[in-house]
């Protein structure tokens, strides 16, 4: 059985004006692993952190943290939080902060002084640990704030928009704290918008739209299905071109409605066709790029054969798998409860 | 009582960056020094090094020790302490909560492992040390000062620190109240000025109509003793006591017209003063409870007797006045104001519990 650091069973929130934030979450994450949360604006990544971290109340909330209950305030002094957009007492010193949210966490008076100094050190601030947190850089603020998360040696990491401010080494700096803290067995729950740091950084990642949760599982798991191959023609794009690509696919192409699949597009003078090979597999021909929804290579050996027999010269071949960034916005887009919130936007 | 201490130690400090505080601070000790500057012996009063003879205020005719409890409670209480510094303090701390809910503060908070209810409480009495730490180091100041310059040591003067945080804290729970429920300093800070002024009105109507029905009772007319101030008094005319009637059946019609009048106006203020007695039963009593310190400290002096008629009525009509303040049970100033202040933190409280940040 696998040891689940957080398990929501149907957690619920609507606010007043009757909008519905969460309607009936379910997700697991895993002890010791790195759990990314993914979602477009308004979709209730925050409402979910806050009711994880009792800053909202829920309407309904089934299933534990750290095996407790939602809501247990004892469970608290085992988590650590960064909120979005936090707000440090302007007039205590990094260090005072640090100490002053380590006894709110219940952490033992020696402990806070050696444990504020060694995470002041850690997020690079020891210089700086004296100075009045009303005089940080908005990227000194977040690293404090990381460094308050991390106060109380926590089990469960719950970190909202964390690399928020942070200029690119910072970003590097966070990614490899995440890494080592998930080294020492530490579970970390992510909530942001950078989807490639989610990438890099998570092993299982949440897609919530609308409320919903509509995908979870490993990167590997989602986007599995998504490899296809991508053959780019040397020359310019003519008809000529894109007659000797329809005599090499035998196939019939048909001019295609933009495909979240292959989001990527070549400028092309010509219209982007799609079509089904004999075998089944799509394709989608978009300029001087042909993309084959298949990740077996011997696919491909014909149409490469039929280009070349016609004249074509191919510039590259590349196996290719779908982002994150692809097919969350495929994801999103594809989901329901968005199409009837584009309607009813559209209808508006 | 790590988390209680930290959030204790977090408000010194809130208070120490304000520079409010340090303002009100040294304004406390120029009062202080104002007070030290004063000295009062048998040809009057001394202040600095000038010397004002004066026959009425010299140590001969009022003793030393009553002298500067008197001075301490009416300006250092009665107008530094619960008029001006009080309204620094409420500047001061108003800000406490609307600043504790601010997004991205308030989850900082609420995500630990403290219980709402125990954090609104612990930042409710943090808020109170502002008015601790100013009224403490005032009255050690005070005391001093009276004990160097004045050779008295009073230290029924401490009761100060108890009575003045008391009464700061019942416009302290209406700010907070506010300060939760609009989430704006600003707004908490006019709202409770606005109460404040509020509650002083209707103490202030209470006191004027208890002044009109108890001068009513004895038959005292301010007008009256003016006029029989300005002409000299017959020394054949017997007194005639108006607070006793005569009997109906002596007085002719137009008496009888004016003395249905007058029971008709005496209903009506009772009614009147009945009405503003209720209000200010159910309100907190800050006039009050400042003047519990005057009680504890200064013993009712009687007022001098007049042989005017009207002047004998009005002094009467007076002393009853100061004996029906003075009458007043603390469990009725105390109880009362607190009852209040207990209800309104109780709905403040449960807003910021029950409220989704």
């Amino acid at each position: 059985m696998v040891d689940l650091a957080v398990d929501l069973r149907d957690v619920a929130k609507t606010y007043r004006r009757r909008v519905e934030a969460l309607r009936g979450i379910q997700m697991q994450v895993r002890t010791g692993e790195i759990f990314g949360l993914l979602g477009s604006n308004g979709a209730g990544k925050t409402t979910l952190v806050k009711i994880m971290m009792t800053v909202i109340r829920p309407n309904r909330a089934e299933g534990t943290i750290l095996g407790r209950p939602i809501g247990h305030k004892g469970t608290l002094a085992r988590v650590g939080y960064l909120p979005e957009h936090l707000r440090f007492p302007p007039y205590l010193t990094g260090r005072q902060n640090l100490e002053f949210f380590a006894a709110l966490a219940k952490v033992r008076r020696p402990a806070r002084k050696q444990r504020a100094a060694e995470l002041l050190d850690l997020v690079g601030l020891t210089n700086w640990a004296n100075a009045k947190v009303g005089t940080y850089s908005k990227g000194m603020r977040q690293r404090v704030g990381l460094a308050q998360a991390l106060v109380n040696d926590p089990d469960l990491l719950v970190l909202d928009e964390p690399t928020d401010g942070l200029d690119p080494v910072g970003r590097r700096e966070v990614r490899e704290v995440l890494g080592r803290l998930r080294d020492q067995g530490k579970t970390i729950f992510l909530n942001s918008h950078m989807l490639s740091e989610v990438e890099r950084v998570c092993d299982r990642v949440a897609i919530l739209a609308s409320g919903k949760v509509i995908r979870q599982g490993t990167l590997a798991e989602l986007t599995a299905g998504s490899e296809h191959f991508e053959i780019q023609l040397h020359g310019q794009v003519n008809a000529a071109m894109r007659a000797a690509i329809r005599a090499a696919l035998e196939c019939e192409l048909t001019p295609a409605a933009a495909s979240a699949v292959f989001a990527a597009s070549a400028s092309s003078i010509l219209p982007r066709e799609t079509g089904k090979l004999p075998n089944g597999e799509t394709v989608d021909v978009d300029g001087n790029i042909l993309r084959i929804a298949s990740g077996d290579p011997l696919r491909i050996q014909p149409i490469i054969d039929g280009l070349r027999s016609r004249g074509q010269v191919i510039l590259s071949v590349q196996r290719l798998t779908q982002s994150l960034e692809d097919y969350f916005v495929q994801t999103v887009s594809e989901s329901p409860s968005q199409r009837s919130l584009q309607g009813q936007g559209v209808r508006r | 009582m790590t988390q209680t201490c930290a959030i204790f130690l977090e408000a010194y400090r809130s208070l120490n960056s304000k520079k409010l505080f340090w303002i009100t601070l040294v304004l406390s000790g120029l009062v202080a020094l104002c007070f030290a500057a004063v000295g009062l012996n048998e040809h009057g009063l001394k202040i600095l090094f000038w010397q004002f003879d004066n026959e009425i205020i010299n140590s001969k005719q009022i003793p030393v020790d009553q002298f500067y409890k008197g001075l301490f409670l009416q300006i250092g209480i009665g107008t530094w302490l619960s008029w001006i510094a009080s309204i620094l303090a409420l500047i001061s701390t108003a800000g406490i909560f609307p600043d504790l809910m601010t997004a991205g503060s308030i989850d900082l908070f609420v995500s630990k492992p403290i219980g709402r209810l125990r954090l609104f409480f612990t930042e409710y009495l943090a808020g109170l040390l502002f008015a601790a730490l100013q009224v403490t180091i005032f009255t050690v100041a005070c005391f001093l000062v009276m004990g160097l310059r004045g050779g008295v040591w009073e230290p029924g003067l401490f009761l100060a620190v108890p009575i003045v945080v008391c009464f700061f804290s019942y416009l302290f729970s209406v700010c907070v109240f506010l300060g939760v429920a609009t989430r704006s300093t600003i707004a908490a800070l006019l709202l409770t000025l606005l109460f404040w002024f509020g509650i002083w009105a209707v103490g202030t109507a209470e006191r004027t109509l208890l002044f009109f029905k108890t001068m009513q009772h004895h038959g005292a007319s301010v007008a009256a003793v003016q006029a029989e101030q300005n002409r000299p008094m017959p020394k054949s005319r017997g007194v005639v006591d108006r607070s006793k009637p005569s009997p109906r059946a002596d007085r002719p019609p137009a008496a009888e017209k004016e003395a249905s009048k007058e029971e008709n106006e005496s209903a009506a203020l009772n009614v009147a003063y009945n009405i503003f007695y209720g209000i200010k039963t159910a309100l907190p009593k800050t006039t009050d409870t400042i003047e519990l310190l005057e009680r504890s400290l200064m013993k009712a002096a009687k007022l001098p007797q007049s042989s005017h008629p009207e002047e004998k009525r009005m002094t009467a009509a007076q002393q009853e006045i100061i004996d029906v303040l003075r009458g007043r049970s603390i469990a009725w100033v105390l109880g009362t104001s607190l009852g209040f202040e207990a209800v309104v933190l109780c709905f403040a409280a449960l807003v910021f519990c029950r409220r989704d940040y």
